[in-house]
């Protein structure tokens, strides 16, 4: 997933539950459908949440990729 | 698989099991039911499931042993039966996060920090006045039907409201906090996750052997209640398992599936809970103390506020600390502090008449009316739900 051309990061790491996936609610919202949104955290339960909300709404879920540095990026299709 | 013996066979399949259980998340209707299951044990086991009381006696024991408070607490901590399946769960917690490689110190910003704090102390304040959390007052309180768990959804829901506003308007006028950056592996450091689920397999045998050295001591009941708290850490941290996400989804994203999960959950509870009541295993009354009225409708609203700022309640608390997040500790110092001090001012000054009393419904309603109208209840709730997950009328953003 790394060809994918990114629009937009949103550096969620140190957030814990909700702020995650409120934040990236709302950032979704701000954005046009297509566009590529790359999120950072460090929160264990939004691997689960991230991809649930993004799956029951109108974005489509790329990918989800625990890095060396020790964070998780998601990358969403608004 | 290449390896067809027994042994090779059995291998591959606790390979299989451990991924299962360990690596992938448990959909969150198997933690409603083993919860559902779990918490009928408790009160059969002793008395409806609770957690609020076991924070209040760490702190007031604390508060003695460093000579802030001149009494001791009644009873030890490890005597104490809330306390006792507390630790438990913080204990399942702990060794479930560590076989499932996901232990991690979660540092925060001062400002989460300070929402920890804030949120910590509104739902200490909210529970001294509810008689419980979403684990003893919503969730144990509808199950043993008790009509203040109904009362509550209501002050909870107007807090969660609340809550959410709150923190919408942080995210849109402050700017963003300073998160603390996770720290790059250093290279030829040791890797302590490769010893992660050795440790959790310890972690296990240790709580197997707590409960031997209360039976050791004639303390059964006590080390039963501690096993099944163990178990139930296990269950909430597999499942992420959070009555938080009952009141806020529904706010937030529209998502159903935690409205869905508690309200399974609460059909089995209630269903045990009658037969154990109905047919007198326990006293039928047992557990119903919560006050309808000012008490758990003004208690939710402080308690659902508090909870989102948060970001957790009292009982995903215990799992959330056992998966080593900061802000949560500290959240619930606040918490079981806000709570012991809001209790002690509440009797000193006889406010409690106030609050209301309880109400045990088949008592009003009878048996026979009230189990009908908690079927209609669930289906209602869960229809509604359902419709907003769709429709979004109840999100606020």
């Amino acid at each position: 997933m790394s060809d994918v051309a990114v629009d937009k990061v949103l550096d969620l790491r140190g957030l814990t539950c909700p702020m995650p996936l409120l934040k990236t609610k709302k950032e979704l919202k701000g954005m046009t459908p297509g566009q590529v949104l790359e999120v950072w955290g460090t929160d264990e339960g939004s691997k689960k949440d991230i991809p649930d909300f993004v799956n029951k709404k109108k974005h489509e879920f790329l990918s989800l990729e625990d890095v060396a540095e020790g964070y998780t990026k998601y990358l969403i299709k608004a | 698989m290449d390896d067809t013996t027994f042994l090779g066979f059995a291998k591959e399949d606790i390979k299989n099991a451990y991924s299962t259980v360990f690596e992938n998340t448990w959909p969150l209707w198997l933690g409603g039911v083993f919860m559902g299951i779990l918490v009928l044990m408790v009160f059969l086991w002793n008395f409806p499931w609770g957690v609020t009381g076991g924070y209040r006696n760490w702190i007031e024991w604390l508060g003695y042993v460093v000579k802030i408070k001149g009494e001791a607490p009644p009873i030890t901590p490890w005597l104490h039966p809330v306390s006792a399946g507390n630790a438990g769960i913080i204990i399942g917690a702990i060794g479930s996060a560590l076989l499932s490689r996901q232990f991690k110190w979660q540092l925060a910003s001062g400002r989460e920090y300070f929402k920890g704090i804030l949120g910590g102390a509104l739902m200490g304040t909210g529970v001294a006045m509810t008689g419980g959390c979403l684990g003893g007052a919503f969730y144990s309180g509808i199950g043993v039907f008790s009509l203040g768990g109904f009362t509550m959804v209501i002050g909870v829901m107007i807090g969660a409201y609340l809550g959410l506003r709150l923190v919408l308007w942080e995210v849109e006028s402050l700017p963003p906090s300073k998160q603390p950056i996770p720290s790059e592996k250093k290279e030829g450091g040791f890797d302590w996750k490769s010893i992660y689920p050795a440790m959790g397999v310890a972690v296990f045998l240790l709580a197997i052997a707590i409960m031997y050295v209360y039976s050791y001591f004639d303390e059964v009941k006590i080390g039963g209640l501690c096993l099944l708290g163990v178990i139930m850490g296990l269950v909430m941290h597999r499942s992420r398992f959070c009555f938080v996400r009952v009141f806020r989804c529904p706010l937030m994203t529209g998502d159903a599936e935690m409205v869905k999960t508690a309200c399974l959950s609460l059909t089995i509870y209630a269903l045990g809970s009658a037969v154990i009541k109905w047919s007198y295993l326990q006293p039928d009354t047992m557990g119903v103390y919560h006050p309808v009225g000012l008490g758990t409708i003004g208690g939710g609203i402080l308690f659902g506020t508090g909870m989102i700022l948060l970001g957790s309640c009292a009982s995903s608390a215990l799992w959330r600390m056992g998966e080593g997040n900061t802000k949560i500790i500290v959240g619930l110092f606040s918490f079981s502090i806000a709570n012991s001090i809001a209790r002690t001012f509440f009797m000193k000054w006889d406010l409690y008449q106030y609050f209301g009393s309880s109400i045990f419904i088949p008592e009003v309603l009878s048996w026979h009316l009230t189990l009908p109208l908690y079927a209609l209840f669930f289906v209602g709730w869960v229809l509604l739900a359902n419709w907003n997950e769709e429709s979004e009328k109840f999100v606020i953003f």
